[in-house]
């Protein structure tokens, strides 16, 4: 059986401005000034609450940086949660950053290979999974061809089918429908939908708000890090688009604000030749 | 411990076909290839018997004298580059990383067993030298006696690198901190002078407070003499490998958990 646990759980971590961390400031740490490069906390996920079972189909929608992410990593268990508890049972499959983490060196049979394990498949499993993967990528003959020579596309299109040739008991994906051409497209549609259907539960994030409605049976709408609805998926989606174009109409308001209380016709800036020359 | 030893035997294939890759890179587009590793060795050990035994003059054959720097070499390089390429080790790994939940310890491991097979290919060649100069039928002997000391070499290999690969995420600037104290303890353990030079000055101590002397006289000792370690010997390198995985495990159950963020 399948499982999703998540007991008001808390990612934060904390990021300072600059990369490095000067020897002063590692010794003095805004003792006597205020930190020049001070660290700032990052509320990634606040207090979330989700329980899914078998059959469940689970989407997320909220703007960039809402969070949407984030949960999926805490799901699969990259992200550990700073508070609260995650819990997820069984095979978990991940399709989102997929395109990176090749080996670049090695051929595309032998990343095929590092994927596959990495995915927890063994080489006895593998055997038969080779060649029906190698056939979906289309890639032929470029299979033996060191990876640094691929483009973008061929890239996703064989990190699409490594991540899909697996056989997940929890499905979690991150809008990765968007892979190679129009043909490739529609074929990895037909397989995403396929793979949604073999899993036994599924998590997926997206701004297709269409696909969502008619894939899931349960939608989390989060903002800020806090899910800010949860419920049917016709009932959220609707509140989330009302709120957008609530927001859309006050930032219009605001704008159009702002250009009322600006004079009608700024000055030109008069070049000063004197400071020029 | 139980958990992550589990969890680490799942992704075995994904980190021995790393390993694999790792090797078959390092003589990527070589003439040479893998011969290289060989002739390191070969090349000092000429030098080493033509001009450095003339230097010290200590009546001692230079042959002897090859095998015993190069032994010692062999075992400092592997103590030395497991942990200055596991400074680097997250950071190589980083997409893995940032894709899969697998325990952090099989990226260092990854470090460890490339450093591992390369340094075996040099102390090979010491192994075949020694079995030539000496004559010896028992050559087989020294090497099955020289097993035990090459697992605890390479224990304490895979949790310095462990260490160093936690830390610096954390703190940058490890990797330059380490290569000047490996500059400072390469002078101060008895690679290139036999360990008497110091004895004789009543300066003992310093071998006998480092460390890397005690994991290098385990193979050392064995491979150069054809004897067994003494039971001294044993405990100590015993200790200084239990330290370490101490301090390793200690490290990985405080920071496990924060290096996603940090990295």
């Amino acid at each position: 059986m399948a499982s999703i646990e998540v007991c008001g759980a808390s990612v934060t971590f904390t990021a300072t401005q600059n990369k490095q961390t000067t020897l002063k400031e590692y010794l003095l740490k805004g003792l006597f000034r205020r930190s020049v490069n001070p660290q700032i906390q990052i509320h990634a996920l606040t207090d979330i609450n989700l329980t899914a079972r078998d059959g469940d189909r689970i989407g997320i929608i909220g703007h960039n940086g809402a969070g949407k992410t984030t949960l999926l990593k805490l799901l699969a268990g990259i992200y550990p949660p700073t508070a609260g508890k995650a819990a997820v049972e069984g095979r978990v499959c991940s399709l989102f950053d997929i395109s990176v983490g090749f080996e670049n060196e090695a051929t595309g049979w032998e990343n095929i290979i590092y994927r596959s394990f990495l995915q927890g498949e063994s080489p006895a499993t593998l055997k038969g999974k080779m060649q029906e993967i190698a056939e979906f990528s289309e890639l032929g003959e470029f299979l033996t061809l060191p990876v640094k020579n691929y483009s973008a596309g061929m890239r996703m299109r064989l990190a699409f089918s490594i991540a899909t040739a697996a056989e997940p008991e929890v499905l979690l994906v991150d809008e990765v429908l968007a892979v190679g051409d129009m043909a490739f497209q529609i074929k990895a549609k037909a397989r995403m939908k396929a793979m949604m259907s073999i899993s036994r539960l599924m998590v997926v994030v997206s701004h297709d708000l269409n696909t969502i409605k008619d894939t899931c049976n349960r939608v989390l709408w989060m903002r800020r890090g806090q899910v800010v609805q949860e419920g049917a998926p016709q009932d959220v989606v609707r509140a989330y688009n009302r709120d957008a174009i609530e927001r859309a109409a006050a930032t219009e308001a605001q704008l159009a604000a702002a250009a009322a209380a600006k004079p009608a016709n700024p000055p030109a800036p008069v070049l000063d030749a004197a400071k020029v020359a | 411990m139980i958990q992550h030893a589990s969890a680490m035997w799942k992704f075995r294939h994904f980190l021995m076909a790393l390993v694999k890759l790792d090797l078959r890179q390092r003589y990527r587009k070589s003439v040479l290839g893998i011969g290289w590793s060989l002739m390191n060795p070969i090349a000092m050990t000429i030098v080493f018997t033509v001009v450095f035994s003339k230097v010290l003059g200590a009546g001692a054959d230079p042959i002897s004298y090859a095998a015993s720097v190069l032994t010692g070499m062999a075992v400092w390089s592997f103590l030395r580059d497991s942990t200055l390429t596991g400074c680097r080790c997250f950071s190589t790994n980083e997409a893995y990383i940032r894709q899969s939940p697998i325990p952090y310890t099989v990226y260092t491991l990854r470090t460890a067993l490339g450093q591992a097979i390369h340094s075996l290919l040099a102390l090979s060649v010491v192994v075949v030298m020694v079995a030539i100069y000496q004559s010896d039928s028992a050559v087989l002997l020294r090497v099955a006696l020289m097993v035990p000391g090459l697992l605890l070499l390479f224990i304490a290999a895979w949790a310095a690198a462990t260490i160093a690969a936690f830390t610096t995420v954390f703190f940058h600037d490890t990797q330059h901190l380490l290569e000047v104290m490996a500059q400072i303890v390469f002078f101060l353990t008895p690679i290139m002078y036999p360990r008497g030079l110091l004895d004789d000055k009543q300066m003992g101590w310093i071998v006998d407070a480092n460390p890397v002397y005690w994991l290098m006289e385990l193979t050392r000792t064995p491979l150069l003499t054809g004897h067994m370690p003494s039971m001294q010997m044993y405990l100590a390198g015993s200790g200084v490998v239990f330290v370490l995985v101490g301090l390793a495990a200690g490290i990985v159950a405080w920071l496990q958990k924060r290096v996603i963020f940090v990295l």
